[in-house]
């Protein structure tokens, strides 16, 4: 690691847990050096945007030290501290206000330094405006709206607002700035992204960044060092302008070994039916993803395995009808459907979507039987003019819970429950509906080891009883303890299909 | 070559002006048809003089609420401080003598802050704070005046003819709109309303306190409504009514909508009610002027108050609204 | 110990419930001490004139808050098919009532269509829609006062059976069918979907918009049929319902329980919520205050209690 001389932001040995366990981070050293662009990279709950806001002063640490150039400081209490210490943020999302204008959006929460007699001195600010736009080369009007301009100079204008953040909280414009960038890329498209990079790397003379990420092509490409957070630990620190290491070196550190020794049973191959369940034929959305061809025969399972924002959970969102596509056909069992039909009507189609956010799958005000009953209504229907049969209910909620072995009253409000029997209770409900084809996004996400298995089991035993799958994860392994056929996507167009073994192979070297 | 070039930039402005005012083009549609209509009816002072007077009337009750409409949220609270202030400035005058025409701005400050400290406070939709703050002050009003309408005398300068054919009121309002519009676009309370409108979230993650800005936001309402109604007191006839009215109520709303300023917020503000609340004064009063059923004129009110809205909220097709 | 933490926890999961009907049992007894003819059986019968009508409204306005939305054109369809009654009773006889009825419905059909197609804020739509509903009533009864003649019509509220009005048993029945609906219909579960969770909803193959459109079809529908209910009672000429009525039908929807956030409460809450605010209204006329000074109490119910029933676990943001 570098020595202190040189370091504008270093922190020793952090610690922070919430309400014990949560989200915790242990022991994290880090420093930044002058013009540098140093990647934070880890996996969903790694502990990534922990630390970044212990860093602006989101929350207090529970321990550790900080130093600025070399002198030991307290850790900053809010995001207006942290500016005067030399450290700004730009957010994934909703860090945009849409309505504003660029050179009020730079400023906004500065406005006092502009203001005399509560009267703002318009000219002033878009002078400066234009200044700080030249000076970071970004190509836009001060007068035009936040949302007239394309993503990523949407971005850059946040980072510019990043840095003219510290800059006015010092009042010296010669101060070096440390902008955390959380997940910049996250909602721009591949062509989008590629401006974007090329921007920040001209502004790494006068800021250094830190670069939080999961996407790892991108981190490699443009960092300098790489730390990698693994359940809030720094497990690894790469340093690639001495060293150079591969994408499935850094793979390996951020998704860790301890767990390869799971069910990963995948004798049903001989299950699959020639009947072909659903098929793609050039399916295109501009901007997210490009001739897109592929068929689902009956019981098989396959997976669109990609970075995040190849384009891979797109795909399975139209799909599913949660988005439209804007060219090519799609069938599903042997019938074209239209673009902008809804996720209902998907559903009628036999088209199942579950994703692993909770929030797109539980009524959390709900008692678990209620759940499971929304989706499968008709099986619970009494003769007499279809009412509802609460007893019936009660039953199919019994038997699904005890399938999956959750230990829990069916009569229990689901805010109640642990994370992952949420997300049991979640698969649940599909095992008794048995949809033609189950669409799984992330479906473990956030969850630990056991609980993982056991959704694992329950989705292989709808497998088995011939439900077509398409899987998308951020985590590798799920591809071959579930998949028949992985399809490689590499920005939004697939490049090559692998069996799992092949799969497992290119993992792991 | 250059003067060309400005020439160009002015066409170009003013196209695009139509394209952001919609409304703009309305206004002068109506006032083409209606003159070509009723020329010996529609274009004389003392129409124009009527339509101004319903300009102010509208406008001024659209003030306030147009700059909580901006920050996305709803104040209806106006009609309930000038039927509660005017009865309260009944009961003071025999009292405390002219000052007491100052307790209605005090009432509008009052009631914004209070609705901004529980709208921030306890979370609950503003539509229905205020609404329900409506009928409660309508509720006092009547009670306050024990069923009788009470006529106020002494405060007849505030409509005092000064320009023929040019109703004073309006004179009052013209200070009261000027400064409405430099808070919004000169002040940074202005910038944060704008903001919290277009994206709260945001506003709070650049390090605002938005819950303050909030508060404020609402006690400026209340108090343009206060100041406001101070000039409608005697502009509307130096008494209140003391039930409420369904028509009162929605029609500075029709104007705010109408001149363009989106229900959720972030965009528009008073510049833009200016042009709504003078089209619905035109197209009302080239309506009755046209000897239209008086009913019918509500029914077309009414659809105006749609279409316009339905329109205002094109564009939101990816939004979860309730 | 651990029975009182499981009576706490038991009373802080139940308190939506427990709470209206200890109001309703101090509501009464309070008003009991001050009025003693309060619980006689003309005061009873005064009772169920005043509230009947109201809960047929307010099964409609329910269903539509617990879909998380608002209905504001309840109270002017109310009124509108009333005077649709009274005008056109001696020229079509009943066929007015299944007219009424089929209007009010169209109307609630534009309210859904408008909020689900055109995404338009439910409570502005209904504003608007009602504006053209008081609009259309004022121009069919050209602002004159209709008097109900026809006692054929009037029996349909007026009928004494078992010593108790007719209207009592159109209120419970219609009030009977709504809970069922509710709670027993998949229709029920449904709307309580969309206002719990929308995007989960519509992923759980709820076809929310056709949804939406039918709720607010269902609100118009109660809505004409306690104008016809009013009607029938009153006998025209009381024309004391002005909009302000929609805050009293608002409170008794969130004082049974109700959240104006959706997902929670339902048609046999508001039972409760009902005779809490038309039993307040009652009292405070017995004590003397006048109707005005009941419009500022239940303003003041309302408020509090859309404060109390409100869940700030699940939304941050609430302009």
């Amino acid at each position: 690691m570098g020595s202190k001389e040189d370091s504008i932001i270093e922190i020793k040995g952090v610690y922070k847990t919430f309400n014990g366990v949560v989200n915790a981070i242990e022991d994290i050293s880090i420093a930044i050096r002058q013009n540098e662009i140093v990647g934070v990279v880890g996996e969903n709950g790694a502990g990534k945007s922990t630390l970044m806001k212990v860093l602006v002063g989101v929350f207090p640490p529970d321990k550790g030290e900080l130093y600025c150039k070399g002198e030991k400081v307290l850790f900053p209490k809010n995001p207006k501290e942290a500016a005067r210490r030399g450290i700004s943020i730009v957010y994934q999302e909703k860090g945009v206000i849409p309505c504003l204008k660029v050179y009020q959006f730079l400023f906004l929460g500065h406005e006092d330094k502009y203001e005399k007699m509560s009267n703002l001195n318009l000219g002033k600010m878009r002078k400066y405006a234009r200044e700080i736009l030249e000076e970071f080369h970004v190509n836009c009007d001060v007068d035009s709206f936040m949302y007239e301009l394309p993503l990523s100079v949407q971005k850059m204008v946040e980072i510019a607002k990043a840095i003219l953040n510290v800059r006015l909280e010092h009042g010296d414009n010669n101060i070096t700035s440390v902008i955390i960038l959380d997940e910049p890329t996250a909602p721009l498209t591949i062509e989008e992204r590629k401006k974007l990079f090329s921007d920040i790397l001209r502004m790494k003379k006068n800021v250094s960044f830190i670069f939080v990420s999961h996407i790892i092509p991108e981190v490699m490409e443009f960092t300098d060092r790489i730390h990698v957070l693994r359940d809030g630990r720094l497990v690894a620190n790469f340093d690639l302008t001495k060293s150079k290491i591969t994408e499935e070196d850094l793979f390996k550190e951020i998704v860790g070994k301890e767990s390869s020794e799971h069910i990963c049973k995948h004798e049903i191959k001989s299950n699959i039916n020639e009947k072909i369940a659903l098929s793609a034929m050039n399916l295109t959305k501009n901007g997210c993803y490009y001739d897109i061809s592929f068929d689902l025969h009956k019981g098989e399972c396959i997976g669109i395995f990609g970075t995040a924002g190849s384009g891979k959970s797109e795909i399975i969102n139209t799909i599913a009808g949660v988005i439209n596509y804007d060219s090519g056909t799609l069938m599903i069992k042997g019938r074209k459907v239209k673009a902008k039909e809804l996720p209902y009507a998907r559903l009628k189609r036999g088209v199942g979507y579950f994703s692993g956010e909770i929030e797109k799958n539980l009524f959390l005000n709900w008692p678990v039987t209620k759940n499971i009953s929304i989706l499968n209504i008709e099986k619970i229907l009494s003769k007499f003019i279809s009412t509802m049969n609460f007893k019936a209910e009660k039953q199919l909620a019994k038997k699904i819970i005890d399938r999956l072995r959750i230990k829990t009253d069916v009569n229990a409000d689901c805010y109640s429950l642990s994370g992952g029997t949420k997300q049991k209770i979640s698969v649940g409900k599909w095992l008794e509906k048995s949809p033609d084809i189950l669409l799984l996004e992330n479906p473990t996400i956030g969850i630990d080891v056991g609980a993982r298995n056991d959704i694992y089991e329950t989705i292989l035993d709808m497998n088995k009883s011939g439900i077509s799958i398409i899987l998308v994860s951020d985590d590798p392994e799920e591809y071959y303890i579930l998949c028949n056929k992985i399809f490689f996507l590499k920005e939004g167009r697939i490049q090559k299909v692998l069996s799992p073994e092949k799969f497992k192979e290119v993992m792991s070297t | 070559m250059k003067t060309q070039n400005r020439k160009q930039n002015i066409s170009q402005i003013v196209i695009q002006t139509l394209k952001t005012h919609p409304v703009i083009m309305i206004l002068i549609a109506l006032i083409v048809i209606f003159s070509i209509f009723f020329p010996k009816r529609f274009l004389t002072p003392l129409n124009f003089s009527t339509i101004l007077k319903q300009f102010v009337t509208l406008m001024l009750f659209a003030l306030g609420p147009s700059i909580t409409v901006v920050m996305g949220s709803l104040d209806l609270s106006y009609i309930g401080i000038w039927m509660l202030g005017g009865i309260l400035v009944w009961i003071l005058t025999p009292i405390i003598g002219m000052f007491s025409i100052l307790i209605i701005p005090i009432l509008g400050v009052a009631t914004g802050f209070m609705i901004g400290i529980i709208q921030v406070k306890a979370k609950i939709p503003s539509f229905i704070l205020t609404l329900s703050l409506l009928v409660i002050y309508s509720g006092l009003t009547a009670t306050l005046a024990s069923g009788y309408t009470r006529h106020v005398n002494g405060y007849e300068f505030i409509t005092m003819k000064l320009i023929p054919y040019f109703p004073s009121a309006f004179l009052w309002t013209i200070p009261l709109i000027v400064v409405a519009i430099y808070i919004m676009k000169r002040t940074s309370m202005g910038v944060y309303i704008y903001a919290i409108g277009s994206n709260e979230e945001g506003v709070r993650l650049a390090g605002i306190n938005v819950d303050k800005y909030k508060i404020i936001a609402f006690t400026i309402s209340g108090l343009f409504s206060g100041v406001g109604s101070i000039i409608l007191f005697q502009h509307l006839g130096a008494s209140v009514p003391l039930e409420l009215n369904l028509n009162d109520m929605t029609t500075p709303l029709v104007a705010i909508v109408l001149g363009g300023t989106p229900l959720l917020g972030g965009n528009g503000g008073p510049q833009r009610t200016i042009f709504g609340a003078l089209t619905f004064s035109v197209l009302y009063q080239g309506l009755t002027l046209s000897m239209i059923n008086p009913y019918a004129l509500q029914l077309l009110i009414g659809l105006l108050l749609i279409i316009s809205i339905v329109v205002s909220s094109r564009g939101l097709k990816g939004v979860n609204v309730t | 110990m651990g029975r009182t933490s499981l009576f706490s926890g038991w009373l802080r999961k139940s308190i939506s419930t427990v709470m209206p009907i200890i109001v309703v049992i101090v509501v009464i007894g309070v008003f009991q001490l001050v009025n003693p003819t309060f619980l006689s059986y003309q005061g009873i019968i005064t009772l169920i004139y005043s509230s009947a009508y109201f809960l047929v409204a307010a099964c409609g306005l329910t269903f539509v808050i617990m879909m998380g939305s608002f209905d504001f054109s309840v109270i002017s369809l109310l009124k509108l098919s009333a005077i649709i009654c009274v005008l056109y009773i001696d020229k079509i006889g009943f066929m007015v009532i299944p007219i009424a009825l089929l209007i009010c419905v169209g109307f609630g059909f534009v309210n859904g269509l408008l909020f689900a197609k055109f995404k338009v804020p439910s409570f502005m739509v209904t504003l608007g829609i009602s504006i053209v509903v008081e609009g259309i009533a004022l121009y069919l009864s050209k602002g004159f006062l209709n008097i109900m003649y026809n006692k054929a019509f009037m029996a349909i509220s007026t009928t004494f059976i078992a010593g108790l009005p007719s209207i009592l048993y159109w209120a419970i029945g219609t009030w009977s069918i709504c809970t069922f609906i509710a709670i027993r219909m998949p229709f029920g579960r449904r709307t309580y979907a969309i206002g719990g969770n929308s995007i989960a909803a519509g992923l759980s193959g709820i076809n929310i918009e056709r949804q939406r459109i039918y709720v607010f079809m269902l609100s118009g529908f109660l809505s004409g049929l306690a104008g016809i209910l009013y009607m029938a009672q009153m006998g025209g000429g009381s024309t004391n319902i002005g909009v302000n009525m929609t805050i009293p039908l608002f409170a008794s929807v969130v004082a049974g329980g109700t959240a104006l956030t959706g997902g929670v409460g339902g048609p046999h809450r508001t039972l409760l919520g009902v005779i809490i605010i038309t039993w307040i209204q009652a009292g405070l006329l017995m004590i003397g205050m006048g109707l005005n000074m009941q419009f500022v109490v239940i303003g003041l119910i309302a408020i509090v209690m859309t404060i109390a029933t409100t869940d700030r676990r699940r939304t941050k943001i609430i302009k």
